[in-house]
């Protein structure tokens, strides 16, 4: 038994090598350039930064867009993760179609093609115009940055979703239809419960990525939306201020860890919380018939 | 007493052009009564259950519940509850939010709910569990809690579909009486479906035999087991001997070529007909002895009785006697005439019909 361990425990070095070289280490080289200054003293002015106006600014931009795009993202995953339960679609088609198929893509040459679709003379414009509609002012706005983390983050959404949903044995579902629920009932009483840890895990992949995405608020927000990604890219590549860029990566870390922490221990504590005390204590009376059939 | 259920030719086919899983299906269930659906599998058990419960709806028919028709009405909306063979409980609720979800769905007030969910858990013999999650229940208990959660409605009628077939025998016969126990105290109409026949006959006050979708027989558990109406039956509860005869004029029967005084009377002279003997009437006497002798190829001590194999011309005679016997050596089988069914064949070798009278 102890052999298997270790052998186990040898399969599992190449990861922990990986993880030093290319987690460990870059993380211990950020924070060691995070708390010192461009002569190497120690300061902690980096991670004050984070509070001048504005980087607080980018900041709350920054967070006021991963929340709504979140938010869209939940509001979409749980349709479509229906539909696509609904229509009995198995794991890897899934997988490929959502996953893996818009990757055959580059990223930014999607993020590109977004940018052309909702320009000023835009397909989106085309479409709206000929509908008689008056064209819509997309371009570079906070909307189409919106727009693009949604589009490329959804999928992300969906996948945990999809699997703790996908796991919901068809009979449980009949059983809350068989005891009256209606299939709005159905979906807040068993599938949304249910899929929880789904949501959760979506949420964290989702909102993580989409507060630091600089990519698509450089090509989608035309420049003119600043989210803390973008200050800490331009610490790193304008004004090569690596000490700065740390610290408000350090600093950003530590808000995520915090943010993270809830979530983490809402899974520890347990997830029923006990109405009151009384069934715990009441002792399971003898067989006694009268009261059973008053109920029934 | 008044008919609780009725259904009407119901008639299900899972694809348009497909065969029919359940097919012309007519049967009125008493209010209170105990019916078991009792077949092979695949003989559309399920199938008529899920379209009592609401889960499908019929390609043709309709099913009254009360009078009142309630082919086309959605699951929720019928006051009939089900239990599911793999219990189906809800994972994310504890034990007590399980029992309580029909009710919390009708809005009644939450006092109230606990009291109903006490008394209930105390018919079920789980008093105290209200806290338990579901994962922590033995297979018996979780088989309770899925009991519970649908008795607590007070439904018109219950479904339960092999509810103990996930259980092990033991456990199995100590739920079975326990089922009839609840059945008595709640008084609630139970409709059935299990493809065993011990547990069919222990437990139902009628039993519905099906067959490829077709009622075979319907009868209390006395008379399906005593007269049976065709080979299928005979063949499916109990066992039995089904060999061909003919019937020579009434009260004789010709069997494996010699003629066997029985008590059969109606059928046409000289017509071919499914002759059915169950193991244990038959004797095993001296060679001469009984109507017919044969070479003892097995025996058996089961305990109760000797299980013997005797062959005789083509056929294996199956008997249960209390009388052994010598492999090897010949022997007579004996039968008293009043032990001996006579039966039509089916009409068709692959509709095994017949007609009820
Ligand atoms: N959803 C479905 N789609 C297609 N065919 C089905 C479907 N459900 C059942 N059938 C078919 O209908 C027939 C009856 O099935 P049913 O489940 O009612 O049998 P059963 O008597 O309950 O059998 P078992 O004892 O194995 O549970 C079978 O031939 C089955 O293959
Ligand atoms: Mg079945």
């Amino acid at each position: 038994m102890d052999r298997n361990r270790k052998q186990r425990q040898l399969l599992a070095l190449p990861y922990v090598l990986w993880s030093i070289a290319f987690t460990v280490i870059p993380l211990l080289v950020i924070i060691r350039y995070a708390v010192t200054d461009k002569d190497g003293h120690f300061s902690v002015s980096n991670l004050l930064a984070f509070s001048t106006p504005v980087n607080a600014k980018a900041f709350l931009i920054s967070l006021e867009i991963a929340l709504i795009c979140t938010v869209i993202c939940v509001l979409l995953a749980y349709p479509l993760v229906m539909v696509v339960r609904r229509l009995r679609i198995s794991r890897m088609t899934f997988m490929l179609f959502f996953l893996i198929m818009p990757m055959w893509m580059n990223f930014i040459l999607r993020m590109l093609a977004l940018q052309m679709i909702l320009s000023n003379n835009g397909i989106l414009n085309m479409i709206v115009t000929g509908l008689g509609f008056q064209p819509l002012a997309l371009a570079n706005t906070k909307a189409a940055v919106i727009i693009g983390v949604v589009y490329d983050y959804l999928p992300f959404m969906m996948l945990p979703i999809f699997n703790t949903i996908s796991d919901i044995g068809e009979d449980v579902l009949e059983a809350a239809s068989d005891l009256g629920a209606s299939p709005l009932s159905v979906f807040f009483r068993v599938i949304l419960p249910m899929s929880l840890p789904g949501l959760k895990s979506g949420i964290t992949i989702v909102f993580v990525p989409s507060m630091t995405s600089f990519v698509i608020a450089d090509i989608l927000g035309g420049g003119k939306i600043q989210l803390i990604g973008n200050i800490i890219e331009q610490e790193f590549t304008r004004s090569t201020n690596w000490n700065l860029g740390s610290g408000l990566s350090a600093a950003l870390m530590l808000f995520m860890l915090v943010g993270m922490s809830f979530t983490i221990k809402d899974d520890i504590l347990p997830s029923h919380p006990v109405k009151d005390e009384e069934g715990e204590k009441k002792e399971a009376p003898g067989g006694e018939g009268i009261s059973r059939r008053a109920v029934l | 007493m008044e008919n609780i259920i009725e259904l009407k030719n119901v008639t299900k086919r899972f694809e348009d052009d497909g065969s029919a899983a359940v097919k012309d299906f007519n049967l009125s269930v008493k209010r209170g009564e105990f019916v078991t659906f009792l077949g092979p599998s695949g003989c559309g058990k399920t199938t008529t259950l899920r379209m009592i419960a609401g889960f499908d709806t019929p390609t043709s028919g309709s099913i009254l519940l009360d009078g009142r028709d309630i082919t086309a009405l959605p699951p929720n909306k019928r006051p009939i509850n089900t239990v599911f063979q793999r219990y189906a409980l809800f994972p994310h609720l504890n034990i007590y939010d399980n029992i309580a979800f029909g009710l919390k769905l009708k809005k009644i007030k939450e006092d109230e709910i606990r009291k109903k969910v006490t008394e209930v858990l105390e018919i079920v013999d789980l008093a105290g569990f209200e806290k338990r999650s579901t994962s922590t229940l033995s297979g018996g208990q979780q088989q309770r809690v899925a009991i519970a959660r649908a008795i607590v409605n007070e439904p018109e009628v219950l479904l339960l579909d092999e509810p103990l077939g996930a259980l092990d025998l033991k456990l199995r016969q100590v739920m079975q009486r326990e089922l009839m126990r609840i059945k008595k105290e709640v008084n609630i109409t139970f409709i059935y479906v299990t493809h065993d026949q011990g547990e069919a006959l222990t437990m139902s006050d009628r039993i519905v035999v099906m067959n490829k979708g077709i009622i075979q027989q319907t009868g209390d558990p006395v008379s399906i087991y005593d007269e049976p109406q065709n080979a299928f039956v005979a063949d499916f509860i109990g066992e039995s001997n089904i060999i061909d005869g003919i019937m020579v004029r009434d009260r004789l029967v010709k069997i494996q070529g010699v003629d066997v005084p029985c008590v059969d009377t109606g059928f046409a002279e000289n017509e071919a007909v499914d002759v059915v003997i169950r193991p244990e009437d038959l004797d095993i006497v001296e060679e001469g002895a009984g109507f017919i002798d044969g070479l003892v190829t097995e025996v058996i001590y089961e305990g109760a009785y000797y299980d013997i194999r005797v062959m005789a011309g083509d056929y294996e005679w199956h008997i249960q006697s209390n009388m052994s016997a010598t492999p090897g050596k010949k022997a007579g089988l004996a039968i008293l005439p009043d032990n001996i069914q006579i039966m039509h064949k089916p009409r068709s070798s692959d509709e095994e019909i017949i007609e009820k009278d």
